[in-house]
């Protein structure tokens, strides 16, 4: 079992009650100096190498985000965050870019076997995953790429996207989410520093599914990774993302972006397995998540699957977002959030029926615990268009201990007449029914429960992939650890 | 011609009691204002009309006679009657237990009618409560007795006779049911005259049910179809006390009740139901925000609403559970009916819980007309529009048939009925 389970990205802590990537890689960074202005964003582009058009479109987002206010909407408490405190920019030194594995700093290859990601393809031989790896601000190793060129799959870190595709990035970035769209993207927009870039061509499968490990290294810096997908016509990819971050007493900011384009009868699937430090039981530490994520089936007959599982994260901003475009194109949102301690999330999605036929479903199961609240916030909104869209949304919580709170606050707009549009919540705790049938067959109570909880969100972790579905399932099993009893 | 914000003089202007509240109400509106699309609590209602300056706050009392008014009401009740906002009469001779006064007289007379007024009623948060109580003056004080169990209901009706003035009123009323009262309890806005008149009915009515008694509420919204209707009920239930809620809207440009129930102690229940029918460019909006304060205790809400024309349906329900109110249930489901292209159902569930031993769902659903059950049937000869007006009829029967008293749930039947000829 142990040897097959090094084969495949490892999110959580086989045996451990705590959180066992709270570990620091001891590497030499480069780091720029803390503080946002127009000098920190021009040293990053140039850092990177970057082409005119992109410095001037982060200088336009920098420009407008200062414009911006914080937002202050969602169900969520933390200290106000100092932009200017914190470093924008940092990299494991290196002095020359990597052109294989071998070049790649052992501390950092040595990190990454730690958490159990396979960045040597030969290891690789049960559940074969190509792996995007990127620690800070920079990726260090995308594997299997000769593989997926072959198809004619382009997958790589944008930096290098936008080097060696620059006509492709420049035609995508920001046309699903613009610089203007919301404070966190806008910030992003104007600083974001790596992440992955997929290009699926016409009528391609991609042979297997692509991954991207995200981790956070550095003390005070911020990660601001921003993530392109592009699928072509008939295309298939599914795509799947991790992250872990060191213990540490500071809370740290991530502010990603996820923009997905789907053109005609293709399909994207998008899972996520998010385990950011949660910080300490007292609520000290733990990473500030602030993500937008949004999916455009542009053409018809298109499909995005968002599944995510939020375990990790002091504070969790949210919202995986479908735009059904295209006639006939289908999103679908199936998550599980957990929040234990002093956790925070406010999660859901919005499901934009514009086009004939287009059809959604949300499944979002919530289980708060310890001292920890959580909110859904979805938005359903069906054009004057959309004729017969279709909406089934199912929101159900699940509640441990009597200091924790949930919540649950959906807003449906319909303006079709023959949209079919439902919606249905339900908050309860673990019915002593079911426990008590649990421990007269001789369960123990903590086991019952963690039972009860996995079939409470079976019909969501079915849709992962089986690598992260095993990962999963455990992964909840430590984060209610101690919540019972 | 001036907003809605004017300088006129009201009754008894030195009474501490009415300053305060008076002077309390101006600062909060005018901290507030008129809501805009900005204000989370009015998303999706937009009353953009009150922020026009030709409102004329109604003052005098048109002339009409009582028997017109009581004619509408076909079962036998306690009448208390306003026109244009005006107290204009009120049963003379009540039963041993009921006292009815106008609102200002009761705040006069009785320190603990003093004490009481606005516990609950943070203006602070309520721009147009906050405007009401400003202009604090008309509404009248209700009040049933320990174990005094009403034989008819009270109803009060207003009636605008509306000319060429845009008109603007304002009625708070403060309705208090002493440990073991039973009392029933009808609203009934009403209009004649130019049917195009924009005015501004805005009602607060603040309801206290104590130990054990019980209030059946129901209102009936039958506004000008260019009139706005805002108002809101504030109500708080203790120990074993039970509210029952219903309103109808089937008028107004911008309508909107909005209810707030604090169940205080335990085993207080609240069932807050609602239904609404209408097109043209109307915007109906049933808000309500249930508060779960203690153990063991439930509420209940359906919501069912017909909407044609270019009009919009509004609802926002929020059920919130307090720490420690464990053993509580809460329920509430919300349906809709779109008729045509242009009808629009903007729907806000919440939920916000804090407890973990609580059962608490919501549901809303939305769509057309069911083909399969039109053309069932038309396969057994009835005709098209026929089969379409009995599906809508069933579509809201299933909220009037929960209500307890027959009479009002046939007059409100009967109600309906009048409206179906212009839905389609």
């Amino acid at each position: 079992m142990s040897s097959k389970h090094s084969n495949r990205p490892q999110i959580i802590d086989e045996g451990g009650d705590k959180y066992k990537y709270g570990f620091i890689t001891d590497i030499e960074s480069e780091t720029v100096p803390k503080g946002l202005n127009e000098n920190v964003i021009r040293l990053i582009s140039s850092i990177k190498e970057e082409p005119e058009w992109l410095l001037e479109w982060r200088l336009n987002a920098y420009n407008f985000w200062k414009t911006m206010r914080e937002p202050t909407w969602a169900k969520l408490e933390y200290d106000k965050i100092d932009y200017q405190n914190l470093s924008y920019y940092s990299a494991p030194k290196q002095k020359v870019a990597p052109k294989s594995l071998e070049e790649v700093d052992p501390e950092l290859l040595a990190t990454y076997e730690k958490l159990g990601i396979p960045l040597k393809e030969q290891e690789a031989l049960a559940g074969v995953v190509a792996v995007d790896a990127v620690f800070d601000s920079v990726s260090v190793a995308t594997t299997y790429r000769a593989k997926l060129a072959e198809k004619g799959v382009i997958f790589c870190s944008i930096s290098e996207a936008i080097k060696t595709h620059p006509d492709l990035v420049r035609r995508y970035l920001g046309s699903v989410v613009p610089y203007t769209d919301n404070f966190f993207a806008c910030l992003n927009s104007a600083v974001f520093t790596d992440g992955s870039f997929v290009y699926i061509p016409k009528g391609v499968r991609c042979p297997m599914e692509l991954s991207t490990y995200f981790r956070i290294n550095a003390k005070n810096t911020g990660q601001f990774e921003r993530t392109l997908i592009i699928a072509d016509d008939e295309s298939y990819v599914s795509y799947l993302e991790g992250c872990t971050a060191p213990q540490r007493d500071e809370n740290q900011l991530h502010a990603a972006i996820v923009e997905i384009v789907i053109n005609k009868d293709a399909e994207v699937k998008y899972s996520t397995v998010q385990n950011w430090y949660p910080g300490d039981k007292d609520g000290k530490g733990g990473v500030y998540n602030f993500v937008t994520k949004r999916a455009a089936c542009r053409g018809d007959n298109s499909k995005i699957s968002w599944t995510q599982v939020e375990t990790g994260s002091a504070v969790t901003w949210k919202y995986p977002s479908c735009i059904l475009q295209g006639d006939n194109s289908v999103g679908e949102f199936y998550s599980v959030a957990i929040t234990n301690n002093k956790q925070q999330a406010d999660t859901g999605t919005k499901m934009l029926h514009i086009g004939k036929n287009t059809s959604s479903k949300i499944i979002s199961k919530g289980i708060s615990a310890g001292k920890s609240n959580q909110t859904y916030r979805g938005l359903v909104k069906v054009s004057p268009n959309a004729a017969n869209a279709r909406n089934y949304s199912q929101c159900d919580s699940l509640l441990i201990g009597s200091e924790c709170g949930s919540h649950t606050v959906p807003y449906i707009e319909n303006r079709n007449r023959s949209a079919v549009v439902e919606h249905e919540a339900t908050t309860s705790k673990i019915s002593d029914e079911q426990l008590f049938y649990c421990r007269q067959r001789g369960i123990s109570e903590e086991e019952a429960v963690s039972l009860i909880v996995n079939g409470f969100c079976k019909e969501v972790m079915q849709q992962l992939p089986l690598e992260f579905a095993i990962e999963a399932a455990k992964l909840i099993n430590i984060s209610l650890e101690g919540s019972v009893g | 011609m001036a907003g809605l914000v004017q300088n006129i003089d009201l009754a008894l202007p030195d009474l501490p009691i009415l300053r305060y509240w008076r002077n309390r109400g101006l600062k909060a509106f005018e901290a507030q204002g008129v809501p805009t699309a900005k204000t989370e609590a009015w998303r999706y209602t937009k009353p953009r009309d009150l922020n026009s300056d030709d409102f004329i706050l109604s003052v005098t009392l048109p002339i009409i006679t009582k028997s017109e008014q009581t004619q509408k009401i076909p079962f036998a009740c306690y009448p208390i009657i306003f026109e244009n906002g005006i107290l204009y009469s009120k049963i003379s001779e009540m039963p041993s237990g009921l006292c009815i006064m106008p609102l200002i007289d009761a705040l006069f007379m009785d320190i603990e009618t003093q004490e009481q007024m606005g516990i609950h009623l943070d203006v602070e948060n309520y721009p147009f409560a906050a405007l009401n109580t400003y202009y604090l003056n008309q509404g009248v004080y209700i009040y049933v007795d320990s174990n005094v169990e009403l034989e008819r209901p009270i109803v009060l009706i207003n009636h605008s006779s509306v000319g060429p003035e845009n008109l603007f009123f304002n009625i708070h009323n403060l309705i208090v049911l002493k440990k073991g009262a039973k009392a029933e309890f009808v609203e009934y806005y009403n209009y004649s005259g130019a049917v195009k008149s924009r005015y501004f009915a805005n009602i607060v009515n603040e309801i206290f049910i104590e130990k054990d008694a019980e209030l059946n509420h129901y209102k009936v919204q039958n506004e000008a179809f260019k009139a706005n209707h805002v108002a809101l009920n504030m109500v708080s239930v203790k120990e074993g006390g039970n509210y029952n809620g219903f309103c109808l809207q089937k008028g107004a440009n911008i309508g909107r009740n909005e209810t707030k129930v604090l169940l205080k102690e335990k085993n207080a229940s609240a069932r807050v139901d609602a239904a609404y029918i209408m097109n043209g460019w109307a915007t109906l909006d049933t808000t309500t925000d249930i508060e779960h304060l203690a153990e063991e205790t439930c509420s209940e809400q359906l919501v069912k609403g017909v909407i044609g024309g270019d009009a919009r349906g509004v609802f926002q329900g929020k059920i919130h559970i307090a720490p420690k109110a464990v053993k509580t249930s809460g329920k509430q489901l919300h349906k809709a009916l779109l008729l045509s292209d242009g009808a629009e159902i903007d729907v806000k569930p919440e939920l916000e819980i804090f407890a973990d031993d609580v059962k608490c769902s919501h549901g809303a659903a939305s769509g057309e007309l069911d083909e399969e059950q039109l053309f069932y049937m038309q396969s057994r000869g009835i005709d098209r529009e026929e089969a379409r007006q009995l599906l809508i009829d069933a579509y809201l029967d299933e909220v009037i048939s929960r209500l307890q008293n027959d009479e009002i749930s046939e007059w409100i039947r009967s109600l309906i009925k009048e409206n179906q000829s212009i839905i389609g």
